[in-house]
C-alpha cells in the first residue's frame, strides 16, 4: 500500500482551504476573480489517489465551499463531483507525470465545475427557487475563462511538488 | 493469513459511490431551500464564525506585515542604523495607525448615522464587522457578524458612510449574508442627481455597476451621481450609489444604459451599517417571502425558532 501522507489529511486539508477560500484568498484577486484552492485540492487528489476517493473529497469539499458561499447548499458538491470525474480520467490511463495532464486537469476541471454550477443555478431560477441566475456567455467570458487560466497556472506553479508525491496504486 | 490482494475496482464501485454522493447533494439542496436546514445551518455558522473572523485577522495581519516588511526594506536602505527602540515605536506606531484607521471609519459611520435620523443603524451596536466572503467566483456576497438575534432580517439594506453595499441575503442567530450590488443577481431602482433621471442599477458578470432603462432624450453627464430612489421598495430613497463612468447611448435605442463608478470599495469592506427600520417592499415567490418584519425589531422580542423564511439571494 503507498498512499502517503497526504491521503489521510485530504479532508481536514480541505476543509482549512474552504475556510481560507472565504478569507485570506479574496486578496489574491486579479482581474477581478480569485483562485480556486479547493478545487485544485480536490484535483490534484484525484489525480494522486483515483475518482474513488475524489469523488467523495470533492462532495465533503463542495458542502464546505456552500456552507461559506450565498449559493445553494449541494450545488459546489455536484460540481466539485465533474470536475474530480474529469481529472479522475487522467488517474491511470495517462502518465500524470506528464506536464499536460495536471495542467488539462485542472483547466479541464475548472471549466466542468462551472459549467456545472451555473447550470445547477439556472435551473433552481427556472424552477423559481432561486433568484440567482447568471447570463451563461457574459459569466464565461468574464469569471470562468480568467480563473481557469488562473487556477492552470496555479497548477504549474505546483506541478514540481506534485511531481515528488507517492502515486497510490491500490485505489 | 489475512488475504492482502484486493478486489480490484470496477466502474459500478466508484458508480454506486457517486450516485449516492449526487442523491445527498440534492436532498441537502431541497433541505435547504425548503428551510428545514436551517437551525443546521445557523449552529455551523455559528460554529465556523469564529474561524473565520480569526484566519480574516490573521489574513489581515499577514498583509500589513507584509506591508511593513515592504517599508522596513526601503528605511533600511535610506537608514542603516535603525535601532530596536525603533523599530518597537514603528510597531506601536503600526498599531496605532490602526485604531486611528478604525476610528475614523467609525466617526464617519457615525456622522452618516446622525446625518440621516430617520434611519436606524445597527451594527455591533452600530456596526457590523466583515468576517468572511464569498467562496465561489460566481457570486458576491459578505458574511457580517450580526444575526438575527440583533434584530437583522432579510432584506435589510446594508450601507457604509460611502453609499450603498447591498441587502441582507440570509440571516442566521448570529451572522448574516449581505448580496452586494455588485453581484449579478443584485439590482437597485436608481435617479441620476443632477438630470432626475430614472433607471436601474444592476451587477454585471464583470463586478462593473451598470445602469440601464435611462429613458432616451433628456441627455446627462459623465461624472454625474447615481442615488437609489426608492422606488420599487428595496433600498430608501437617497443613498448614493456611484458616478456615472461612461455613457452608452445608441440613436435607435429604446433606452441609454451609462456604466456607474461605485461609491463603495466592493472589495475592501471592513465595517458596514444595516438599516433595520427600512421595510422592503418587492413581490417574492410565496415560500421565499418573508413574514413581515418590524419597525425596529429588538433582539428580546425575536424568539429564537421565529425563523423568517429565507430569501435565496
Amino acid at each position: 500500500m503507498n498512499r502517503g501522507l497526504l491521503y489521510y489529511f485530504m479532508i481536514p486539508l480541505l476543509l482549512f482551504l474552504c475556510l481560507l477560500q472565504s478569507t485570506a484568498v479574496a486578496r489574491l484577486k486579479i482581474a477581478g476573480v480569485k483562485p480556486d484552492l479547493v478545487l485544485l485540492m480536490v484535483i490534484i487528489g484525484t489525480l494522486l489517489y483515483g475518482m474513488r476517493p475524489g469523488i467523495l473529497w470533492a462532495f465533503i469539499a463542495g458542502i464546505g465551499l456552500d456552507i461559506f458561499s450565498g449559493g445553494p447548499l449541494g450545488a459546489s458538491s455536484l460540481a466539485m463531483m465533474a470536475a474530480a470525474g474529469v481529472a479522475g480520467l487522467g488517474h491511470r490511463p495517462l502518465s500524470r507525470f506528464n506536464p499536460l495532464v495536471p495542467l488539462a486537469a485542472a483547466a479541464l476541471g475548472t471549466i466542468v465545475y462551472a459549467v456545472v454550477y451555473l447550470l445547477i443555478l439556472g435551473t433552481l431560477a427556472l424552477a423559481g427557487w432561486s433568484t440567482l441566475n447568471l447570463p451563461l456567455f457574459e459569466t464565461l467570458r468574464d469569471i470562468v475563462l480568467p480563473v481557469t487560466l488562473y487556477n492552470t497556472a496555479l497548477m504549474l506553479v505546483l506541478l514540481p511538488f506534485l511531481n515528488r508525491m507517492p502515486e497510490s496504486q491500490d485505489l | 493469513m489475512r488475504n492482502t490482494e484486493r478486489r480490484p475496482r470496477t466502474f459500478s464501485d466508484i458508480g454506486i459511490r457517486v450516485v449516492l454522493l449526487v442523491l445527498a447533494a440534492v436532498l441537502l439542496m431541497a433541505l435547504q431551500l425548503s428551510g428545514n436546514l436551517r437551525p443546521v445551518q445557523s449552529l455551523i455558522t455559528q460554529l465556523t464564525a469564529p474561524a473565520q473572523l480569526s484566519a480574516t485577522g490573521v489574513t489581515t495581519g499577514v498583509s500589513d506585515l507584509f506591508g511593513s516588511l515592504l517599508r522596513i526594506r526601503t528605511l533600511e536602505q535610506d537608514l542603516a542604523a535603525l535601532d530596536t527602540r525603533n523599530a518597537q515605536l514603528e510597531g506601536e506606531n503600526e498599531s496605532l495607525r490602526e485604531v486611528e484607521k478604525e476610528n475614523e471609519e467609525l466617526r464617519s459611520l457615525l456622522n452618516f448615522a446622525q446625518t440621516r435620523p430617520r434611519l436606524e443603524l445597527r451594527g455591533a451596536q452600530i456596526v457590523a464587522r466583515v468576517i468572511g466572503e464569498e467562496s465561489t467566483n460566481f457570486i458576491e456576497t459578505i458574511l457580517i457578524d450580526l444575526g438575527q438575534v440583533h434584530g437583522i432580517r432579510t432584506g435589510m439594506p446594508v450601507v457604509t458612510d460611502q453609499g450603498l453595499v447591498g441587502r441582507i441575503s440570509d440571516v442566521t442567530e448570529n451572522t448574516s449574508k449581505v448580496l452586494l450590488l455588485n453581484d449579478p443577481g443584485s439590482s437597485s431602482s436608481a435617479l441620476l442627481a443632477d438630470s432626475r433621471l430614472n433607471g436601474i442599477v444592476r451587477g454585471s458578470t464583470s463586478g462593473a455597476l451598470i445602469m440601464d432603462f435611462i429613458p432616451q432624450g433628456p441627455t446627462f453627464q459623465e461624472g454625474e451621481a447615481v442615488l437609489s430612489s426608492g422606488l420599487g421598495g428595496k433600498f430608501p430613497k437617497g443613498l448614493a450609489i456611484g458616478t456615472v463612468e461612461t455613457i452608452d447611448s445608441q440613436p435607435n435605442a429604446v433606452f441609454q444604459t451609462a456604466t456607474v463608478k461605485p461609491a463603495v470599495d466592493f472589495g475592501a469592506l471592513e465595517l458596514v451599517l444595516v438599516i433595520t427600520n427600512f421595510e422592503p417592499n418587492e413581490s417574492l415567490p410565496d415560500f421565499l417571502a418573508a413574514p413581515p418584519a418590524q419597525a425596529t425589531p429588538a433582539a428580546e422580542e425575536t424568539p429564537a425558532d421565529e425563523t423568517p423564511a429565507e430569501e435565496t439571494p
